[in-house]
């Protein structure tokens, strides 16, 4: 019910009211007319006299009409007008987001200027701490960008350098010293890279792009890419491909693929020589499953319920000489459970080694 | 390789220059640029076969190399940029692919026999050109 059928409706029912009133009471003074002067008036004045109960009531009903037109009409006006006016101008700031100006009230009531002021007031205070977000955010995203650079530079520098003279000629123990010294560049370079990217998740800054994924082309790209790290670590890697096509999956196609990386690299690099690292997929009903297994050294039990926190290197790590800052993992699961799925591990039963289990959603 | 091809390298710190041009010897020619506009103008010069290119440069920088390379109305507008920087934000990578680059390599991250490689890779045309 809108306020103007309300006044419509109230209009429409006191118009009729008064004609009603008027017409019966006509009617009735008439009757007592009738009454009171029976012969004398009866005949020849009963027509005049009707005229002019006729006439006069016309008036009535017209003056009636008029004023309560002419009232109905302030109301509207003081009340619907500036009411309309409000919300096209809500609704003008939503669409373009400017602001109504005060003076645009001054004709309004004055229960409308306050209203208009006091939502002036509310949006100015919402816009500045608006305002203030995106500053520091900007602050934020400037730093990551400049410590990036700044670490960076220097860092291929010296990785640049080392590899060109590993290439060199020197005697062995020259080479042992320029090989790890090359080793830990890369080291601090995939460290420096998963700060940053930390950084970026934690700032809220990492945005995905989700789309419909074909998962087994995916496994196939992993598979190959990584076929060259573990011929060279005489490990066997493969993709056991399913009969059943997959659905695709709803993921960030280049941050799963990231993940997928990190627990190939991982199971090749834990797989002692002649182990094996087998991909597989598997669909369910809301989710596409992926499992990494591999023979490896496996998770110690008690290494288990930290594995996923940051920083965190199981203790059998650190006797290994290899690439793994404590991150991956982290930020790994992150993006799993960000996707709306999740990233877990198991001990194999009955072998070795561990069958890492990322879920993603299924798309619709 | 039946001739050398012309590279151009935008790179305004001189360690990494030198130590690209260590390798980059006698494979290519190899022109250097340490601004965006040295870029530009050795560009328009030269004609380069693919063109290695730096973002944070003094002046002009590489978003504006780019731009201004593939707003051409010649040729040489689609010649292959690898661009090839320490920024790494996922919003650099997106900004450089959309202003035309083809590919995006983290200078960091990367060997300098990979750089070769992608160079190769360009311009045997493997990689297709925006």
């Amino acid at each position: 019910m809108s306020v103007r059928s309300i006044l419509m409706l109230l209009f429409g029912g006191v118009v009729a009211a008064a004609l009603v009133v008027i017409i019966g009471s006509l009617a009735f003074v008439k009757q007592q007319i009738t009454v009171l002067f029976p012969a004398s008036v009866a005949l020849a004045s009963d027509d005049a006299l009707r005229m002019l109960l006729i006439e006069q009531a016309v008036g009535l009903v017209i003056a009636s009409v008029v004023l309560l037109g002419a009232m109905f009409y302030v109301l509207g006006k003081t009340v619907l007008t500036p009411l309309k006016k409000l919300t096209t101008a809500l609704e003008q700031y939503e669409t373009t987001g400017e602001r109504i100006p005060p003076e645009e009230f001054e004709e309004s009531p004055k229960e409308f200027q306050d209203l208009i002021a006091s939502f002036d007031e509310f949006t100015e205070r919402i816009e500045a701490a608006h305002r203030n977000d995106l500053e520091t955010s900007r602050i934020k995203s400037d730093f990551i960008s400049t410590a990036a650079h700044q670490l960076r530079t220097p860092l291929t520098g010296i990785r640049w350098a080392l590899e060109a003279l590993q290439k060199g000629t020197m005697n062995d123990d020259q080479r042992v010293l320029v090989n790890s010294a090359v080793d830990k560049s890369r080291d601090l370079v995939a460290i420096v890279g998963t700060l940053l990217d930390i950084s970026a998740i934690e700032s809220g800054k990492y945005k995905y792009n989700f789309q419909a994924t074909d998962m087994h082309a995916l496994l196939v790209e992993v598979a190959n890419d990584f076929s060259y790290l573990a011929s060279n670590s005489k490990v066997s890697l493969f993709y056991a491909q399913e009969e059943a096509p997959l659905p695709r999956a709803r993921v960030d196609r280049d941050r799963i693929k990231w993940v997928l990386n990190n627990l190939v690299e991982n199971a090749i690099r834990y797989t002692p020589p002649d182990g094996t690292v087998r991909l597989s997929a598997e669909a369910g009903r809301e989710r596409v499953t992926i499992r990494v297994r591999d023979t490896g050294i496996g998770i110690p039990d008690k290494d288990r319920a930290n594995i996923f926190e940051r920083f965190y290197r199981a203790e059998n790590a650190t006797a290994m000489q290899n690439a793994g800052n404590g991150l991956g993992l982290y930020i790994a699961r992150t993006i799993a459970k960000d996707h709306g799925g999740d990233l877990n591990f198991a001990p194999n039963e009955g072998g070795r080694g561990t069958t890492f289990i990322l879920s993603v959603p299924v798309a619709r | 390789m039946t001739d050398t091809r012309f590279i151009l390298v935008a790179e305004d710190d001189p360690v990494l220059k030198n130590l690209l041009g260590h390798t980059f010897a006698g494979k290519y020619q190899t022109l250097y640029a340490s601004n965006g506009q040295e870029a530009l103008d050795l560009f328009e010069a030269n004609k380069p076969a693919a063109v290695l290119l730096d973002l944070m440069m003094p002046g002009v920088d590489g978003f504006a190399v780019i731009e201004g390379i593939r707003k051409r109305t010649d040729e040489y507008k689609g010649v292959p940029i690898i661009v090839v920087s320490n920024l790494g934000q996922q919003k650099d990578i997106d900004r450089a692919k959309t202003l035309g680059a083809n590919e995006y390599l983290v200078k960091a991250e990367v060997s300098v026999e990979e750089i070769v490689a992608k160079i190769e890779s360009v311009l045997q045309g493997t990689t297709p050109a925006v």
